[in-house]
C-alpha cells in the first residue's frame, strides 16, 4: 500500500545516517542472519521486520559483544579410530590384489595355449621395465574383475614400447654450438648505420672487403723528363701500339679472310644467291684491310722517324740518358716470288673490281632492255593504230624517227683499263714494294746510360732534381683518406713500383675510389693527378680481375732552369723552334680494385640493391631435404655400416625406409637420386595443368599489365572473366616480339638501317626499363611535400602587388589550370593553333607559254601587279589527319587571324604523360594559294562554271612533342618553301614600306606568325633525376652541380648545362664532346677552293642525319647525349647532337667554334653552333643548316644560356639573352661566367660508304611506294602518270642536289615550260633526311597535290636519292601535276 | 585457376622493450603460386610513436595470386627492426602467419621472437646493442628443427587483411 511504501522509504532515509558506520551496520547483518535463522520465515512486512530487530540489536550490541562467543562454541577432543579398527572397516570395503604370480592357466580362457608373438615373427617392441610385484598386482587386480578375458594377451600384460625419449627434448646450452643445422645458426651482428635498404628478408650489414691493389706507375711524361725521355717515351709508345698491332695481326686477319671469302665464293653451287652478300662483304673486308695495311705501314715510317730524331737528339747533346735502342731487322724475301704474289693480288683485286663494275653494269642495262622493250611494245601498238590511220592519211613517218630519238641512251660501258691504274696506284701507296725487304723493329732497352759526371751541367742538376723526388699514392674511399702507399723515390727511367695491396673492410656503400698520386720533394708534397677507378661488380674477386692501367694527366705548369722539359711548356724539336708542342704531366697508374673473397670464396660484396622478385631458393631447398630426411643419403655404405651395428630391427615400422634403402643399395641397382622434387606430390593435388594456368589469357594480361609492359603499361579494366579476353589484345604485343627476330628491310630500304633501327629500338628498351625502375626509387621530396615559409620579402611583395594600379588595357595572361592526364579521355584534348599573318608569300607568275616572255613580264612587273591578282593565301593545318583551314586572304602579305580548334586523341586512349610524350604526330601547317579557273563554255554567258585549285606554297611543320613539352609555341617562324615553286615567283613586292622592308631584306623566304597551345593545358612529364654513375672526378661534379645550380638561381631562364647523360646512362661532363672531327672528306674535296661553300655543304650534310627527339625515343624526359660515331651510326639524334657534330667538323676546318645551349622556336630548350667569321658571329642551327647573322630578326633562337667548347663553358651573366643584345666575347668576365674544365679525348669515327648502285635502288623503292600511295588516295579518280614528264624532273633533281636547293626556278621554268608547253603545270621538289618512309609519305600527303580533282590532270613524281658519306641519304621528291588547258 | 587477393594492411606492432621500429615483411608463397600482381616484400617506415607502446605503419599489402593448388598456401613473414636514438638499427623480432584461408576480414596479429645469443651476446646487447640474428632468414617460416634456438618473445604485428577468393569452389575447396 502507499503508506507502507511511505514508510519504507522514510524509515530507510531516518536509519542510515543513524547508523553511525558501515563496518558496524554489516556486523550487526551478520549476527543478525546467525541468531535469527528462524524468524527468517516470518516474510511478510519486510519493513517491519528488518527495523525491528536492527534496533534492537543495535542495543544489544552496545553492551554484550564478548560473551555472545562463549555462547556458540563448545570444545571436543579430537576423534581417533584405532589402527585395527580401521583395518577391519577397510577390509570390508577394499580390495588388495596380492603380489604373487598369476599362474598362466587362470589367465587365459579355457582350451587355450598361450601366444608368444616373437615366435611367430611379429614385431614386439621393448617393454619398458616394470617391477615384478607391480605388475602382478595389476594383474591380478584385472583377473578380479571378472568382465574382462585377457584373449589377446599371451602370457604377460600386453605393455606399449617406452613413450619417454631418451634424450632430453632439450640439449643444454654447451651442446649448441657443435652440431647445430646451419639453418639454425644465428650471427651476432653489431647495431649499425644501415643506410642501404635491400629488399626481402636479406640482412643490410655484413663483413664487406674490398682490396686495392696498387701496382705501379709509369709515367709518359714528367716535368723532369729530358727532350731525349720525351723523344723515347714517344718511341716507347710507338712500339708497343706495333707490339699490339702485330699482336692482333688485323692486316693478317684480314687478308685471311678476304682469301678465304673470295675462296668459298665459287665453293658451291648453293651459295649462289648469296653471292651478292658475299661480294658485298668482300668488299668491305677488302677497304678495311687496305685501311689497316696503310696504318701499319704509317706506324713504321713513324718509328724509323722517332728513332732517327733521337739519335740524332743523342749525337747533339754528346749523352745517353734513355736505354732505348731500336733495331731494324731485315727479313729478306725471294724476289720473284713476291713479286708473283703482289701481282697475283693485284690481279684478283682488279678481277673483283672489273666483276662488280659488270655486275653493276648488267644490272643497268638490264634495266634499260626492260624499259626498252616496253617501250618497243608500246610503239608497236601505236604504229599498228597508227597504221590503221595510215591508209586514211599518209606521210606521217617523219614522227616515228622523232619518237625513237627521244627514248634514253643505254648506260655506258665501264672502263676497265682505269681500275687497275687505280688499284695499282693504291697499292704502291700502302703495300711493301715488292722484293722490298720486310722491315721489323726491335726496341730494347740495353742501351748504356751515359754517368752523370760526364754530361754536362744543366743534366747533371735534372738528375740530381730526380733522385730527389719521391711519390706516394693516397687512396680515398668515398672521398676520405683510408690509406696511403709508402713513398717511392723516382728512378731515372720514370717508373715506381709500389705492389702493395690494401684490404678496406667497409661498412657505407662504395660510391667512389679514388687515388691520389702525389709527388714528395724533401718535406713538402703535392697533388699531381687523381685517378678514379670504378667500383667493381658483386662479383669481381681477385682471380677474376687483371691490372688494369688508368691514364693520368696534369695540367700544372712546371718550369726548369735546368735540362728538364717542364710540364705545360711549349717544346720543339727543330732547330728553327717551329713544332711546337705542349707537353702536360701524364702517365699511367696500374692498379686493380676486387672484392675480398670469405672462407668458401663467396665475394665479400654487399648484395646489389634493389633485386627485383629475387626468390627465396634458400627455402625451397631447406624443404625439400627434410622432407626426404635423407642428409645422410649421401653415403650409402655409411648407412649399411650403420645399420649392421647398431642392429636395427628389420621389422621396425620406423626403420622401414632405411631397410627399404639397403636393400636397394645393396642389390646395387640404385644410387642416391641426384635430384630434389620441390614440390612433393604437388602434381596430385593441382586443380588444374600448368599449360591451363599458361593458356589462361586474362592472368597473362593482368601479369603483364604489372610487368609495365609498353603495350600494357596503362591498360585500365581486365575484363573479370576469361572469355572476355579477346585475342586481338596481344596481336600487337606478339608481333613485337616476333619482329624482334626478324629484320624487316622493306621499311628500312637495307639491312643497314633495319639494323641501326633494331639496335636504336634495344636501347631504347633498355633506356626505358631503367627509367621505370627510376620512377620506384623515392626520395623524401617525392613523398613529403614541405611547404616553404614565405619570407617577408615575398609577403612584402605580394602586398605591394594589391596596391598596384589595375590596367585594363594591358591585359596579361591568366595562368591556365594545369589537367593532369589521368582524368582525360578521347576528345578532350584540343590543339589551339592561331594563324596570325605571314609575311612573303611568292606570288603568282603571270601565265606565259613563251619561255621568251618572262623578261617581259618581269619588266610589266609593276603594271601587272596593280590589274591581277597576286596571291589568295590560305592556311591549311592537318593533324592527325584532320584539315581544317583558314579563310582566304589576299596578297603577299595576309592577316589572318584566326583560331583553328584540331581534336587530338592519343594511342590507345591512353593519356598519360609517359605516352603524350612520345606521341610522333606533327602538326603540318601549309600554305595554299587559292587558284580560280573558269571553265565551262566560254561563249555562252549564261552558265560559269569555277573550279577552285589549290596549289601548295610552303609549309611549317612542328611535332606534338614539341607542343606539349613547351606547352604553348608562340611566334615567327620561317616557311619551308619548295627550292621551285613552279609558276610561282618569290621577288618582293616594290611597295615601300618604311622601316619593315629594311628588316625584311635582311632574311629570305616567307615567314608566319602562329601561337599554338594545347586546350586544356598538360603537365609536361616531370624529369627523372636518378643519380647517374660517373667516372668524372667528384670534385667535378659537385662544382657542377654548384655552377648550374648558382645560375638557376640567378637566372631561372637561361638553360645552363655542364653535364649531361650519355648513351650509356653515364654522366658525362659536356665539354667532353668537343673536339675537331674531320668531316668525312667528299664534303672537303667538293669544293676545295671555295671554304664557305664547304662549310654550307658540312652543315648541310649534318642536318641531312634524321632528328629523332630523345623524349619520342626514349618516353621519358631525358636528354641523351650521343657521341658523334654514335650518332653516326645510330642515324638519328637530337638537336644537340646535331650540333654537337655541326661544331666538332667547324673545329676541325679550322673556324672558331661554339656551341651554344639555348632555347629556341619551336624546339624549346635546344643546342645550336655559334661560329666566329670574319669578325662576325654566325648562328647555325644545326638540324636544318640555316645560318643567321647575330642581327638576324627572325633567327629562331631566342634565349642563349651558356656557350661549350672543348675547353670551357661559360654561363650568360649579361642583362639580355636574345642573340642581338648579346656579346659573344667570352673573355670578358663580367658577361659570361666561365666553368673552368679539363679536356678529354674523343673516339674516332668508322664510316659506312654508300655506294650509288645502292641509292639508285632506293630511287625505284621509294617511286614505286609514293605512286601506289598517291594511286590509293585517288580511290574515284583515274591517276595518269605522265612518263616524259617524270624523266625530265628526274633529270633536274640531281642539279637541285648539287646546287644545295638554291633557287634556280628560272632556267628550270623555261626548260620544263619549252617541252610541255600546252601543261599547265604546279609541281615542286621536296627535300628531306631520310630516316624511314613514313615520314616522307606524309610529307607528301600534307601537301595535298593528290586533291587536283580536274579530269584530265596528269602527275608526274621523281624521287632522288643523293647518297653521302656515312650512309646519310639525302632524299629528293620531285611532284607536279599536269593540266592540260 | 582459382585466384586469391590479399588486400590490407599491417597496422603496427606494439610490446616490443623500445617503440621506434620499423618492418621488413615478405610474403612468400609453394610453387603452385603466382603472383599476378602487387609487390610481395617490402619495407615500412620508421614509426616514433610519441605516446603509448604501438607504433604504426599502415602499410598496405595488395596481392593478386593464381594458383593451381592449395599447397604452400601464402604466408606472411615479418621482421621487426629497431632504430634507436643513433640512427642506428638492430634486429628486435622475426615472425610470420599464414594468410587466413577464408574470405572475409580478418584482424591477425602476429608474435614475434628473436635468437638469444650466448651471455656474451647478451651482455654486449644490453651495452652496446646489435644482437643475434638468423644467418638465413628462410629459417622464420621453414620448419627446420627449431627446438635447438633459444629465443626470447617480442612483442605482436598487428595486421589486418581482407581476402578475396575466386573459384576455389570449382576445384572442390569450400570457403
Amino acid at each position: 500500500t502507499a503508506e507502507e511504501a511511505y514508510n519504507f522509504f522514510t524509515l530507510n532515509f531516518e536509519l542510515e545516517p543513524q547508523d553511525g558506520t558501515e563496518k558496524k551496520s554489516k556486523k550487526r547483518e551478520k549476527q543478525k542472519k546467525t541468531t535469527e535463522k528462524d524468524s527468517d520465515e516470518e516474510g511478510g512486512g519486510v519493513v517491519e521486520d528488518e527495523a525491528a530487530p536492527l534496533v534492537r540489536d543495535e542495543e544489544e550490541a552496545l553492551f554484550v559483544i564478548e560473551q555472545s562467543s562463549r555462547d556458540f562454541l563448545e570444545v571436543k577432543k579430537a576423534e581417533y579410530v584405532g589402527y585395527r579398527k580401521r583395518i577391519q572397516q577397510e577390509s570390508e570395503l577394499l580390495f588388495t590384489p596380492s603380489f604373487r604370480t598369476v599362474p598362466t592357466t587362470i589367465k587365459l580362457p579355457e582350451n587355450m595355449k598361450p601366444r608368444y608373438l616373437e615366435d611367430e615373427g611379429l614385431y614386439v617392441g621393448e617393454r619398458p621395465p616394470i617391477s615384478l610385484t607391480n605388475e602382478n598386482i595389476l594383474e591380478n587386480r584385472i583377473l578380479k574383475m571378472e568382465e574382462v578375458i585377457l584373449t589377446h594377451m599371451p602370457h604377460k600384460i600386453m605393455v606399449l614400447p617406452d613413450p619417454i625419449k631418451e634424450s632430453s627434448t632439450r640439449p643444454p646450452l654447451f651442446h649448441m654450438e657443435e652440431d647445430l643445422d646451419p639453418a639454425l645458426h644465428t650471427v651476432y651482428r653489431k647495431s649499425k648505420y644501415a643506410n642501404l635498404y635491400i629488399a626481402g628478408a636479406a640482412d643490410p650489414e655484413g663483413d664487406y672487403q674490398l682490396d686495392v691493389d696498387v701496382s705501379g706507375l709509369i709515367f709518359s711524361h714528367h716535368p723532369l723528363f729530358s727532350r731525349e725521355h720525351v723523344l723515347g717515351a714517344r718511341l716507347a709508345q710507338l712500339y708497343d701500339q706495333y707490339l699490339t698491332r702485330q699482336h692482333n695481326n688485323l692486316t693478317g686477319h684480314l687478308t685471311d679472310k678476304v682469301n678465304f671469302i673470295h675462296g668459298g665464293e665459287s665453293l658451291t653451287q648453293a651459295m649462289q644467291r648469296r653471292i651478292s652478300e658475299y661480294s658485298l662483304e668482300v668488299r668491305n673486308t677488302r677497304q678495311l684491310r687496305d685501311s689497316e695495311q696503310e696504318k701499319d705501314r704509317t706506324l713504321l715510317k713513324h718509328i724509323v722517324k722517332v728513332w732517327k730524331e733521337l739519335k740524332a737528339l743523342r749525337d747533339f747533346q754528346k749523352f745517353t740518358n734513355t736505354p732505348y735502342k731500336l733495331s731494324l731487322r731485315r727479313e729478306n724475301v725471294d724476289r720473284t716470288s713476291d713479286e708473283r704474289d703482289y701481282e697475283d693480288e693485284i690481279l684478283a683485286e682488279v678481277v673483283e673490281l672489273e666483276a662488280e663494275i659488270e655486275e653493276d653494269y648488267q644490272k643497268k642495262f638490264a634495266e634499260y632492255k626492260k624499259q626498252l622493250q616496253e617501250w618497243k611494245l608500246c610503239r608497236r601498238k601505236q604504229k599498228t593504230k597508227k597504221k590503221k590511220r595510215k591508209k586514211k592519211k599518209k606521210g606521217q613517218a617523219q614522227d616515228e624517227t622523232e619518237e625513237e630519238d627521244e627514248d634514253q641512251d643505254p648506260p655506258e660501258k665501264p672502263d676497265f683499263d682505269s681500275i687497275e691504274q687505280r688499284v695499282r696506284e693504291k697499292a704502291s701507296r700502302i703495300r711493301r714494294k715488292p722484293g722490298e725487304s720486310i722491315l721489323i723493329p726491335e726496341l730494347s732497352a740495353s742501351g748504356n746510360i751515359t754517368a752523370s759526371e760526364l754530361c754536362p751541367r744543366p743534366e747533371t742538376a735534372r738528375r740530381e732534381d730526380v733522385t730527389r723526388r719521391s711519390l706516394f699514392v693516397k687512396i680515398l674511399y668515398n672521398d676520405k683518406e683510408v690509406s696511403r702507399t709508402d713513398s717511392r723515390s723516382l728512378n731515372t727511367d720514370f717508373r715506381v713500383h709500389f705492389g702493395q695491396i690494401f684490404n678496406l673492410k667497409i661498412i657505407n656503400c662504395p660510391q667512389s675510389i679514388n687515388l691520389q698520386v702525389f709527388e714528395e720533394i724533401g718535406s713538402s708534397c703535392y697533388l699531381l693527378a687523381q685517378v678514379f677507378v670504378p667500383v667493381p661488380e658483386p662479383s669481381v674477386v681477385a682471380d677474376r680481375v687483371s691490372l688494369e692501367e688508368f691514364e693520368f694527366s696534369s695540367n700544372q705548369r712546371v718550369m726548369f732552369d735546368h735540362e728538364g722539359v717542364g710540364s705545360d711548356v711549349p717544346l720543339s724539336f727543330e732547330a728553327d723552334g717551329s713544332n711546337k708542342q705542349t707537353l702536360l704531366t701524364s702517365g699511367k697508374l696500374s692498379c686493380r680494385v676486387y672484392w675480398g673473397s670469405g672462407e668458401d670464396d663467396v665475394a665479400l660484396a654487399p648484395p646489389v640493391s634493389q633485386q627485383h622478385g629475387g626468390i627465396h631458393s634458400g627455402l625451397s631447398r631447406l624443404d625439400a631435404v627434410t622432407f626426404i630426411g635423407a642428409s645422410g643419403l649421401y653415403d650409402m655404405k655409411k648407412i649399411g655400416e650403420w645399420a649392421t651395428q647398431s642392429r636395427l630391427d628389420p621389422n621396425d615400422p620406423k626403420n622401414a625406409s632405411i631397410m627399404q634403402l639397403l636393400k636397394v643399395a645393396t642389390s646395387g641397382e640404385v644410387t642416391a637420386p641426384e635430384y630434389f622434387r620441390l614440390e612433393q606430390l604437388q602434381e596430385e593435388f593441382n586443380f588444374v595443368t600448368d599449360e591451363e594456368l599458361e593458356r589462361s589469357k586474362r592472368f597473362r594480361l593482368l601479369a603483364l599489365r604489372y610487368q609495365e609492359v609498353a603495350e600494357f603499361r596503362n591498360y585500365k579494366c581486365v575484363p573479370s572473366l576469361e572469355r572476355e579476353v579477346t585475342d586481338k589484345v596481344f596481336q600487337e604485343y606478339e608481333k613485337r616480339l616476333k619482329e624482334g627476330e626478324i629484320v624487316d628491310t622493306k621499311e628500312h630500304l637495307d639491312s643497314h638501317r633495319a639494323l641501326v633501327a633494331k639496335y636504336l629500338q634495344k636501347i631504347r628498351e633498355s633506356v626505358i626499363n631503367r627509367f621505370l625502375l627510376a620512377k620506384h626509387h623515392y626520395i623524401l621530396s617525392d613523398l613529403v611535400v614541405e611547404e616553404e615559409i614565405p619570407s617577408i620579402g615575398i609577403l612584402g611583395l605580394n602586398l605591394f602587388k594589391l596596391a598596384e594600379p589595375k590596367r585594363p588595357l594591358k591585359p596579361q595572361r591568366k595562368a591556365r589550370k594545369k589537367v593532369t592526364a589521368q582524368n582525360l579521355s578521347d576528345g578532350d584534348i584540343k590543339l589551339l593553333i592561331n594563324i596570325i599573318r605571314a609575311f612573303d608569300i611568292p606570288i603568282r607568275r603571270p601565265q606565259s607559254n613563251k619561255p621568251g616572255q618572262s623578261s617581259q613580264s618581269a619588266i610589266q612587273g609593276s603594271d601587272w601587279l596593280l590589274s591581277q591578282v597576286q596571291v589568295r593565301p590560305f592556311v591549311e593545318v592537318s593533324f592527325q589527319r584532320t584539315v581544317l583551314q583558314t579563310t582566304t586572304a589576299d596578297g603577299p602579305n595576309p592577316c589572318w587571324n584566326e583560331e583553328l580548334q584540331l581534336p587530338f586523341s592519343a594511342p590507345n586512349g591512353d593519356y598519360s604523360a609517359a605516352v603524350l610524350q612520345s606521341v610522333k604526330d606533327e602538326v603540318f601547317i601549309n600554305i595554299f594559294d587559292e587558284v580560280v579557273y573558269e571553265t565551262g563554255d566560254q561563249d555562252r554567258a549564261k552558265s560559269i562554271h569555277t573550279r577552285v585549285e589549290k596549289h601548295w606554297l610552303g609549309s611549317v611543320k612542328i611535332p606534338f612533342s614539341t607542343i606539349y613539352s613547351q606547352s604553348r609555341i608562340d611566334g615567327t617562324f620561317k616557311v619551308h618553301t619548295p627550292a621551285v615553286l613552279l609558276g610561282y615567283s618569290k621577288e618582293r613586292s616594290y611597295g615601300t614600306n618604311g622601316a619593315y622592308d629594311t628588316l625584311r631584306s635582311l632574311s629570305e623566304g616567307a615567314f608566319i606568325t602562329l601561337f599554338i597551345t594545347i586546350e586544356p593545358q598538360l603537365v609536361p612529364g616531370e624529369s627523372v633525376r636518378e643519380k647517374f654513375d660517373s667516372q668524372e672526378e667528384e670534385r667535378l661534379l659537385q662544382a657542377s652541380e654548384r655552377f648550374e645550380r648558382e645560375a638557376a638561381q640567378v637566372y631561372p631562364n637561361r638553360p645552363c648545362i655542364t653535364t649531361v647523360i650519355d648513351l650509356n646512362g653515364k654522366t658525362v661532363f659536356i665539354t667532353r664532346y668537343i673536339r675537331p672531327l674531320n668531316p668525312p672528306q667528299e664534303l672537303l674535296d667538293a669544293s676545295p677552293d671555295n671554304p664557305q661553300e664547304t662549310t654550307a655543304l658540312v652543315a648541310r650534310f649534318v642536318a641531312l642525319i634524321p632528328s629523332l627527339p630523345d623524349r619520342v625515343s626514349f618516353s621519358g624526359v631525358c636528354d641523351l647525349w650521343s657521341t658523334c660515331d654514335q650518332f653516326l651510326t645510330l642515324l638519328a639524334g637530337d638537336e644537340e647532337e646535331h650540333a654537337v657534330l655541326l661544331c666538332n667538323y667547324f673545329l676541325s676546318m679550322g673556324k672558331k667554334a661554339w656551341l651554344i645551349i639555348g632555347t629556341a622556336i619551336p624546339e624549346g630548350p635546344t643546342a645550336y653552333v655559334l661560329t666566329l667569321e670574319q669578325s662576325r658571329y654566325l648562328i647555325w642551327n644545326p638540324s636544318s643548316a640555316q645560318y643567321y647573322g647575330q642581327y638576324d630578326t627572325f633567327c629562331p633562337l631566342q634565349t642563349i644560356g651558356c656557350l661549350v667548347n672543348a675547353d670551357n663553358v661559360w654561363f650568360n651573366i649579361q642583362e639580355y639573352t636574345s642573340p642581338m643584345t648579346v656579346s659573344f666575347d667570352t673573355t670578358k668576365a663580367n658577361l659570361w661566367k666561365p666553368f673552368f674544365s679539363r679536356s678529354f679525348s674523343h673516339p674516332g669515327l668508322s664510316s659506312v660508304q654508300v655506294t650509288s648502285g645502292q641509292a639508285s635502288e632506293h630511287c625505284v623503292i621509294i617511286e614505286k611506294i609514293l605512286k601506289e600511295k598517291i594511286m590509293e588516295w585517288r580511290p574515284r579518280h583515274p591517276t595518269r602518270w605522265n612518263r616524259y614528264c617524270t624523266t625530265t624532273l628526274k633529270q633536274f633533281l640531281p642539279k637541285l642536289e648539287l646546287s644545295g636547293g638554291q633557287d634556280m626556278a628560272e632556267g628550270h621554268r623555261h626548260e620544263l615550260q619549252s617541252l610541255l608547253g600546252d601543261n599547265n603545270i604546279s609541281g615542286f621538289p621536296l627535300h628531306m633526311p631520310f630516316s624511314e618512309i613514313r615520314p616522307i609519305i606524309e610529307a607528301v600527303y600534307s601537301t595535298g597535290v593528290h586533291n587536283v580533282q580536274a579530269s584530265n590532270v596528269e602527275f608526274a613524281l621523281a624521287v632522288y636519292v643523293h647518297p653521302y658519306p656515312n650512309n646519310v641519304l639525302s632524299v629528293w621528291v620531285y611532284l607536279a601535276s599536269l593540266v592540260r588547258t | 585457376m582459382a585466384e586469391l587477393h590479399i588486400i590490407g594492411q599491417i597496422i603496427g606492432a606494439g610490446g616490443f622493450p623500445q617503440n621506434s621500429l620499423f618492418c621488413k615483411w615478405g610474403v612468400h608463397t609453394g610453387g603452385a603460386w603466382r603472383l599476378l600482381s602487387g609487390l610481395k616484400e617490402g619495407q615500412t617506415q620508421v614509426d616514433i610513436p610519441q605516446t603509448g607502446d604501438m607504433a604504426y605503419w599502415s602499410h598496405p599489402i595488395d596481392l593478386h595470386y593464381a594458383t593451381k593448388g592449395l599447397q604452400g598456401w601464402p604466408k606472411l613473414h615479418f621482421q621487426v627492426w629497431h632504430q634507436d636514438s643513433f640512427g642506428r638499427c638492430q634486429l628486435y623480432g622475426y615472425g610470420y602467419c599464414h594468410v587466413p584461408s577464408s574470405p572475409g576480414h580478418h584482424r591477425i596479429s602476429c608474435v614475434t621472437w628473436r635468437p638469444l645469443g650466448s651471455w656474451q651476446e647478451q651482455l654486449a646487447q644490453m651495452f652496446v646493442g646489435g644482437g643475434p640474428q638468423l644467418r638465413s632468414p628462410d629459417l622464420i617460416y621453414s620448419g627446420a628443427d627449431r627446438y635447438r634456438l633459444h629465443t626470447e618473445a617480442m612483442g605482436t604485428v598487428e595486421l589486418e587483411l581482407g581476402i578475396i577468393m575466386r573459384h576455389f569452389d570449382k576445384y572442390g575447396v569450400e570457403s
